[in-house]
């Protein structure tokens, strides 16, 4: 402990009313068993010694002086690096319910220091923008009661899966059939997929957990989930297996792992689901990935093909792509030959006032299998904060303006139209992504609501833990050190994966059946959807609903 | 009573509606207990008709939808040919025979009773089907098979389907049977396509009891059915299968996917993969799951016992680095002899320096501070002043000039003495001590102690001292050749002075101190001015309010940098200080400031500072020019360009009589590191950071001036007082102290030999750092692991 008189006050000192999170230690039920400083991700909390003075006080007594008496109990370091995250791994692991963070309520003065050495703060997560999204306030309120058939989502049969890939128009599609033309490959896909999430952002445990997750719901429960790989790559058994098919592989600025993926093409048993290329994120639109060294490990190094220990950042853009005609046309192009333009090839790009300039552009490509725009919910593992807290658009009016830019060109149901963006940010997943589907889009990728259902991620909109990006997390998330990822248990994720995409599957079919729709997804089926809010339902063209 | 026949068509035969048929149907049971009913399509017949006799309908015309619909005990219906939908609809209780099939919904939300099917079903059969535990359960016998969606919701009805004649011979139960079947019991006989659902019903085969019911009630279904002859051939047990709804329970402890997910991982996952996927990135890599409190090798800190690897802030900021924490540990181990010969071992002049002169850097940096007081340094270097110095080493025979003897120059003779290297000191004054004797007034440092101190130190074998020498370049040439090592320390001992008019008038402090200690003070007027306001300007003030003067004045053309003792002397025999003064000149009225004021003054005394007189020094030796004058350059071991001289004290840079000690502490373990061929250490310890301390163990004591009360109220920074406290928080008992046997050390140093350590078990530690955050000393580090 500091001693009191040799404590200095510094320009950014902090008085623990300032703390984002603050430790409530009940000095009363503690058994000192050390277990909550064992565990804390940061070393935000101590064992204190504090002496407390009692001056004897007493009137008639000559003899004065003080008596002194110590206590110990948990405190939380003012080392703004060792700050608490408000994790809460602490009174996970107390046995006796001594300890808890809570968030501060007062002003949060860190955010005015965490700006050391000049580098501005970065971190994990999603915008700390807590309460109902635009898409939580969405009804469904077309109910099909005695005017439709009546549909039980627990006994009918329901096809919920979208298509991924390029669907001709019927002529065309005729044309090509008689005259043998090239026939653009397409997926019937589970129109929940699991965002693109690097292996490196991801630990392994998390990683394989979700792959051997999405391979459960394929094979065992039939529900076709498929799963990004982010740009880290893809490890290359992995690779060669026939769980390739629920991958799609992601390609982007920074070009990790392509050199395991062109190695193994030859050697696959299967075609992956599909190939994202990725021009931006929702989260951090025109800046790339940011895996710093302490996440390079010697298999995050092996796998992306680089030396072990290195930061990672991925650049903003792709080098060699000038233009929205040449970024289009190179890389579609350059990726649907690759695999002999069998599997679908489309990019990714941060919801934005300028999407439908590139939908108008992937219209025009033959070989574009759609286009995935990732609104500023969206969570990452590592952005600056004020990429993630105010650069981006929310995905909601970014998808319909394109889907209806789409739709008045007839070509709605060609090009497929994917979001994220906060798809479950307060967890109402399944009628957040069926909204995202009334309102134009064909599926949804979803990202940290699969961190938090499958693996109990603990960030959240409150600025609570998100420090995915130092390689620190105490569930083994997205920490490659072995001491934390081995917390987590792959076949518990996979499980968990099954569970959630069970779920889901539920709750998309328990939609559905009011709407008296059970054998196509209701993309666009904007009559169905209503808001409360006038402005909202204007901007999106859907009713206002009181 | 006889048979009653109802005719579904009237005279003219048209058709009775259902509405006029159960009115007919209802007042021919009110007087008969056996009613044959020709019927013709209507619907819901035998709906609610009950005798207490018991009531025989026999339909022969073709029957509608809802036949035996709320059906009640003791009510026998039988339909000699195929019934419509929902037979048995909501049945309550009567026995319901069809000889030929049923289509949709039969039985649907029937609670009791009995329905015989002498043919097959079609969609949604035993649906909603209700069980009071009351009553018997619902029976539904099926002779062929069912169409799909079979059983939804099935709550408690028993179903025998007995496959014969199916009308699909490959799926008798059809598509999708027991979604939502949340109780009863289904027997079938026959191939299903396995689309069931999984999560309401499980497949088994009956066991005894189950099929000891199916024999028992299968004679009166085939009479029924008027099909006995078919008992041989339904009485083969192993073809009879059953699905039996799976209970909540059970349902709990399922995962809620069909395949448990330990099975698809070894069945599938690893199979399809051909074993662990990063075997080739990682080979070897262990990722099975640990817990969240973990030991050994899975905790990512760990705790060290760095005892004495750092330094405490007495010892860190001690020029000479003494360690005290190491000395006041000793006086609370009452080996007070020890405790002395430790000091000595450092400082020839403990009492003379750390006792008076010394500003004691030690104390300002004290961790006792967070608490009360900074530990008196000053009793403990008073109490070994006539102190007997630690043993001498047997003589290595080499031998080294030392040119100046102040404390630097005493200092190296000293060290090297204890290491048995002769030393020869050349002394240009008449007496060793240099400014400590000549220049330190006695007020400030006692001739009593100081004598004490020179005489043993004058008592030590292997030193010799040469007064009145005069150095010179060929005396200082002869020097190297006759010795291993020359050591310069002869300080600076050339007044500086500013070319001013008058400045011929003025006297050197340097000077004035130097007399003012002799027998022949230099005379003093009643007003004197010092220009130059430091701590020496501050002794002239001193020394010469004793010579007789009543006023003096300090000017600085800066804030005075006076502190500590020596301002406090000052200003308390009424010196003045006056900044920011330029002087212009001086006459014999005084000084003449730059502004034109008068300071009156007898006498003036320059004091800013002394630099060396290095004439003798040879060409090899590199000097610096600062401030207009040649310092000696050095390195860290004060070597100076020259191999075989060193340099030590004010000769590289003025500082405290205890740098000069230290740089002779130093300088002496380098030569003798040379001379027995070994590598020279520097001292390298870091300062220990006050956090790594927990002071609040202590407490504010009373502060008492003896040695006792310094070591009891020692923090013992960076230093283990062994006081168990690890041991004692720990909360898995992972520490414990251990014996260890001492080391080959003589003298003092056994006695600073930690004979013990404490150890943490790697098996029982979870890396909670209570040991760190407790410690007091700050011995145990949370190192990352």
């Amino acid at each position: 402990m500091v001693p009191v008189r040799s404590v200095s006050i510094t320009p950014s000192s902090l008085a623990p009313i300032d703390f984002p999170w603050i430790i409530e230690h009940k000095e009363e039920r503690c058994t000192l068993c050390g277990q909550c400083t064992a565990v804390c991700p940061k070393g935000a909390i101590v064992l204190a010694h504090m002496r407390k003075r009692v001056p004897k006080l007493d009137v008639f007594q000559k003899k004065r002086g003080n008596d002194y008496r110590t206590f110990t109990g948990i405190r939380q370091e003012t080392d703004p690096a060792k700050l608490c995250i408000g994790c809460g791994m602490c009174s996970m692991v107390c046995p006796n319910d001594a300890i808890t963070p809570h968030p501060g309520t007062n002003e949060n003065r860190t955010v005015f220091f965490n700006n050391r050495k000049g580098e501005p703060l970065k971190r994990g997560g999603r915008r700390n923008n807590p309460g109902a999204t635009l898409l939580d306030q969405i009804m469904f309120d077309r109910i099909s009661m005695l005017t439709d058939p009546a549909l039980d989502a627990g006994r009918h049969e329901f096809t919920v899966t979208t298509s991924l890939g390029r669907v001709l128009s019927p002529e065309d599609f005729l044309d090509r059939t008689i005259n043998g033309g090239w026939i653009p490959p397409t997926r019937e896909i589970f129109p929940f997929i699991i965002g693109s999430m690097s292996f490196g952002a991801l630990s392994p445990n998390m990683w394989l957990g979700l792959l051997q997750g999405v391979a459960y719901c394929n094979e065992v429960l039939g529900i076709p989930v498929v799963m990004c790989t982010g740009e880290g790559g893809c490890p290359p058994w992995i690779l060669r297996s026939p769980y390739l098919k629920y991958i799609i592989l992601q390609i982007a600025s920074g070009y990790f792992g392509w050199d395991e993926i062109i190695r193994a093409i030859p050697e696959m048993q299967c075609q992956p689901a599909a190939i994202e290329i990725k021009y931006g994120q929702g989260a951090k639109p025109g800046d790339g990935g940011l895996l710093m060294w302490y996440k390079v490990s010697k298999l995050i190094a092996r796998l992306r093909g680089v030396p072990e220990g290195v930061d990672l950042p991925s650049p903003p853009v792709h080098q060699t792509l000038y233009s929205i005609e040449e970024s289009v046309m190179k890389m579609i192009q350059t990726l649907s030959t690759a695999f002999d333009h069998k599997v679908p090839v489309y990019p990714k790009i941060s919801a934005s006032t300028s999407a439908k300039s590139v939908l108008n552009n992937l219209v025009r490509n033959p070989y574009a299998a759609g286009l995935m725009i990732d609104g500023i919910d969206g969570g990452t593992g590592a952005a600056y904060n004020v990429s993630m807290e105010a650069t981006g658009h929310p995905i909601a009016s970014c998808v319909r303006d394109c889907y209806l830019d789409l739709a008045a060109q007839g070509k709605q149901n060609e090009i497929p139209i994917f979001a994220a963006g906060g798809i479950g940010k307060n967890g109402n997943v399944a009628q957040n992504g069926m909204a995202m589907v009334m309102l134009g889009a064909s599926g949804v990728h979803i990202g940290k609501y699969i961190m938090q259902a499958v693996a109990g991620c603990l960030g959240n909109e409150m600025n609570r833990c998100n420090v995915c990006n130092l390689g620190i997390c105490p569930k083994g998330i997205t920490s490659q050190n072995p001491k934390l990822y081995r917390r987590l248990d792959p076949d518990m994720v996979a499980e968990r994966v099954a569970e959630t995409f069970m779920s889901i599957n539920t709750e998309i079919k328990k939609i559905m059946a009011p709407l008296g729709r059970s054998q196509s997804l209701p993309v666009g089926m904007s009559d169905a959807i209503g808001i409360g809010n006038q402005a909202a339902a204007d901007r999106l063209k859907i009713k206002y609903v009181c | 009573m006889a048979t009653t026949v109802v005719k579904g068509l009237n005279e003219a035969g048209a058709r009775i509606g259902s509405m006029k048929f159960e009115k007919l149907v209802r007042d021919a049971a009110a007087h008969s207990n056996d009613l044959t009913l020709e019927s013709f399509g209507q619907h819901n017949i035998g709906i609610r008709l009950q005798r207490e006799d018991g009531l025989t309908i026999t339909v022969k015309g073709p029957s509608g939808q809802r036949l035996g619909c709320m059906g009640q005990p003791g009510t026998r219906i039988i339909c000699e040919g195929a019934t419509s939908d929902d037979v048995g609809y909501l049945n309550i209780g009567a026995e319901i025979s069809v000889l030929g099939d049923a289509t949709n919904g039969a039985c649907n939300a029937m609670a009791n009773g009995k329905v015989f099917i002498g043919g097959s079903i079609g969609a949604r059969g035993l649906t909603m089907t209700k069980w009071n535990p009351d009553y018997d359960r619902p029976e539904l016998w099926v002779l062929g098979s069912t169409g799909d969606s079979f059983a939804e919701f099935n709550c408690g009805g028993t179903a025998v389907i007995c496959g014969i004649n199916p009308k699909n011979s490959t799926n008798v139960l059809g598509y999708r049977p027991c979604v939502g079947m949340v109780g009863g019991l289904i027997y079938f006989r026959g191939k299903i396509d396995d689309s069931y659902s999984k999560t309401n019903a499980k497949l088994s085969q009956p066991d005894d009891q189950q099929w000891q019911w199916l024999m028992e009630n299968l004679p009166g279904y085939l009479d029924n059915i008027r099909r006995p002859d078919l008992l041989e051939t339904l009485s083969k047990r192993d073809e009879w299968n059953i699905l039996i709804a799976i209970t909540p329970q059970e349902r709990a402890l399922m995962f809620s996917g069909p395949m448990a997910m330990a099975e698809f991982r070894n069945e599938h996952w690893v199979k399809a993969l051909g074993g662990d996927p990063l075997r080739d990135l990682a080979p070897g890599l262990d990722r099975s799951p640990i817990g969240t409190i973990v030991t050994g090798d899975l905790r990512r800190k760990q705790p060290y016992w760095a005892n004495a690897e750092s330094a405490a802030p007495c010892t860190y900021y001690c020029p000479v680095h003494i360690p005290t924490v190491d000395r006041l540990r000793l006086i609370r181990e009452g080996k007070l002899d020890e405790a002395y010969q430790m000091l000595l071992h450092y400082t020839p002049l403990p009492a003379s320096v750390c006792g008076a002169v010394c500003p004691n850097l030690c104390m300002d940096n004290c961790s006792r501070r967070g608490v009360d007081t900074a530990i008196d340094v000053q009793v403990l270097g008073q109490a070994v002043g006539t102190a007997t110095p630690p043993p001498f080493a047997e003589p290595l025979g080499k031998k080294v000039a030392i040119i100046g003897g102040g404390p630097a120059g005493m200092n190296v003779a000293w060290q090297l003495a204890l290491a048995g290297i002769e030393s020869h000191i050349f002394e240009q004054d008449d007496m060793i001590g240099g400014k400590l004797a000549q220049v330190i007034p006695w007020e400030r440092l006692s001739q009593a102690i100081w004598d004490e101190e020179v005489k043993r130190f004058l008592n030590t074998p292997y030193i010799s001292v040469s007064l009145k020498t005069e150095m010179t370049r060929d005396k200082f040439s002869q020097l190297q050749k006759d010795f291993d090592y020359v050591v310069v320390a002869v300080g600076t001992h050339v007044p500086r002075r500013i070319a001013f008019p008058g400045n011929e008038k003025v006297l050197a402090a340097l000077d004035f101190l130097k007399k003012a200690k002799s027998d022949k003070p230099l005379p003093v007027g009643k007003q004197v001015v010092v220009i130059g306001a430091g701590n020496v300007g501050c002794d002239v003030a001193c020394e010469a309010y004793r010579l007789g003067a009543d006023k003096v004045t300090l000017i600085d053309i800066q804030k005075p940098l006076a502190f500590g003792k020596e301002k406090e002397a000052a200003e308390a025999l009424g010196a003045t200080f006056r900044w920011p003064v330029t002087t212009n000149e001086v006459t014999d009225e005084g000084l003449i400031t730059a502004d034109g004021d008068l300071i009156p003054a007898q006498t003036v005394i320059i004091s800013i500072g002394d630099v060396p007189a290095l004439s003798f020094l040879p060409e090899s030796v590199e000097t610096m020019k600062v401030g207009g004058a040649a310092w000696i350059s050095t390195d860290k071991a004060h070597l100076t360009s020259d191999a075989q001289v060193l340099a030590i004290g004010d000769v590289e840079r003025p500082g405290l009589a205890t740098h000069a000690l230290g740089a002779g502490k130093t300088a002496a373990e380098f030569i003798i590191a040379k001379i027995k061929g070994l590598e020279w250490q520097p001292f390298a310890k870091p300062l220990i950071p006050q956090k790594a301390l927990t002071i609040t163990h202590y407490v504010p004591d009373e502060v008492v001036a003896t040695e006792q009360n310094q070591a009891d109220r020692c923090l013992s920074c960076a230093s283990c007082r062994d006081c168990h406290l690890c041991e004692t928080i720990c909360p898995t008992g992972a520490i414990s102290r251990k014996e260890l046997h001492p080391v080959t050390q003589t003298g003092f140093q056994v006695a600073l030999d930690v004979d013990y350590e404490y150890v943490s078990d790697d098996s029982k530690c979870i890396a909670c750092g209570f040991c760190a955050d407790t410690c007091p000393c700050g011995i145990w580090n949370m190192n990352p692991f």
